[in-house]
């Protein structure tokens, strides 16, 4: 007896998939995975690349990959790496973003940007510590390019801003 | 009509890659840290663009994403001289940084009406990236422009190398007008670059750095203030030595700046073109 494998339980392995430079989060809370498709005990995840040039889009391929040929009833596994839509920060998940601020990364607030021109540091950043909105923009950029870093003048931690785009 | 395609993913790729690679030059020498990371970051977004218009040029050609940044022969590229330039000092490196996002920025906006889906899919993605780049770049325009004398006159002079280069960016494409013809590019180049000057030549006044461009467009000639708060500089080119306004590059025409850069850039390649990493 064979076990067909359904949409659902990719979704699920897909869930246990972290985000190789943030581990607290899947690939699901960040909202990378545009879509999945399951027929004939093939699957397809089309899958959104947060930044082109993500160093680690490699390592995510690689372990969706292996999570969704995991799945019992799933014999071949494509997935396609794609700029439509673009991701957007507005794709992380509520959960995705609590997950972030446990973390100690502030995660980007709101449902934008959805304009090009809307794209920037948030005018107030949320100490994910403390959460104080005293709080300054000490660099642009960070450890990775998705992050710019703040100080907190009221806990005096620094910390990171997960940017918006 | 594939060659017209090869052609602007190839030449857009070799911007991103080459200017890339210098903005790689300040990981561990830039003034400060912030700038050491915003540098490298910004390094690490181009190449990564760049890695990404080269797929669309491997499904075309056949050939590697490796091959293509690191396996051709210098006159086999096809970035603009102004991203081969050495960074100079902190002004030409930001004076630059600035007119090539803004020229960058322009052109994605055209290419996000492209009919090329995957062209016009990549563009609209790194259009939305790019705003850090433009706001990195504005950030120390404005700082170095409202600052003491001596930075305004490096970032005049900057300026006025940088910018005739810039036109570079502008030069058509190999076979732009099949790539017109099929809808991939909306807007020529040299069109293109017409909005760009403009918007630039405006942008500087803004800075409080008022040019006066030369007939073609390309040579500002900055004016002196009456306060004596900036120092008259005229067009003089002496780092433009591949043409006079660092033309050339889209037809693989380079300086020798790039066979500097090529020979490092492509060592560890060419040690083992084979090698799988």
């Amino acid at each position: 007896m064979v076990t067909q494998a359904t949409a659902d339980v990719v979704w699920a392995a897909l869930e246990t998939v972290a985000d190789p430079e943030i581990p607290a989060v899947s690939v699901v809370d960040m909202g990378m995975i545009l879509s999945v498709a399951v027929g004939d005990e093939k699957a397809q995840v089309i899958v959104l690349p947060t930044f082109t040039g993500c160093p680690a889009i490699g390592v995510i391929e690689q372990d969706v990959r292996s999570a969704v040929s995991a799945v019992e009833g799933v014999e071949e596994v494509e997935i396609r790496m794609s700029f439509d839509p673009p991701w957007t920060s507005g794709r992380i998940t509520p959960e995705g973003r609590r997950k972030l601020k446990d973390f100690g990364l502030a995660p980007p607030t709101g449902e934008g940007p959805v304009l090009v021109t809307e794209i920037g540091l948030p005018s107030e950043a949320i100490c994910p510590f403390c959460g104080s909105k005293d709080t300054t923009n000490q660099s642009l950029f960070g450890p990775t390019p998705c992050r710019a870093i703040y100080h907190c003048s009221s806990c005096k931690n620094p910390f990171e801003q997960f940017k918006a785009v | 009509m594939t060659e017209a395609l090869v052609a602007i993913v190839t030449s857009l790729g070799d911007d991103e890659l080459i200017l890339g690679h210098r903005h790689a030059e300040w990981t561990g020498f830039a003034p400060h840290i912030e700038e050491d990371v915003a540098f490298s970051s910004i390094a690490q977004d181009e190449i990564g663009h760049a890695a990404a218009y080269y797929s669309i040029a491997s499904s075309l050609t056949g050939l590697t994403r490796d091959a293509l940044a690191l396996g051709r022969s210098q006159g086999e590229y096809r970035h603009a001289v102004l991203c081969e330039r050495p960074n100079s000092d902190w002004a030409y490196t930001i004076t630059r940084q600035w007119l090539y996002d803004r020229a960058d920025s322009l052109r994605l906006t055209a290419l996000e009406d492209s009919a090329h889906d995957a062209l016009r899919h990549l563009a609209t993605k790194i259009r939305r990236e790019e705003r850090y780049h433009l706001i990195h770049a504005d950030m120390w325009m404005e700082r170095i422009a409202h600052g003491p004398i001596e930075g305004r006159t490096k970032l005049t002079r900057a300026a006025t190398t940088a910018l005739s280069a810039t036109a570079g960016l502008f030069e058509p494409f190999e076979r732009e007008a099949d790539a017109i013809g099929e809808g991939w590019l909306t807007v020529p180049s040299e069109e293109l670059g017409r909005r760009f000057l403009s918007e630039a030549v405006d942008a500087l006044d803004g800075l409080g750095l008022p040019a006066e461009v030369t007939p073609d467009g390309w040579r500002a000639e900055f004016v002196a203030s009456s306060s004596g708060d900036l120092i008259a500089t005229a067009p003089s080119d002496p780092g433009e030595t591949s043409t006079p306004a660092g033309l050339g590059g889209r037809s693989g025409r380079h300086s020798p700046d790039f066979s500097e850069l090529w020979a490092d850039m492509t060592r560890t390649y060419r040690a083992d073109p084979e090698a799988t990493w």
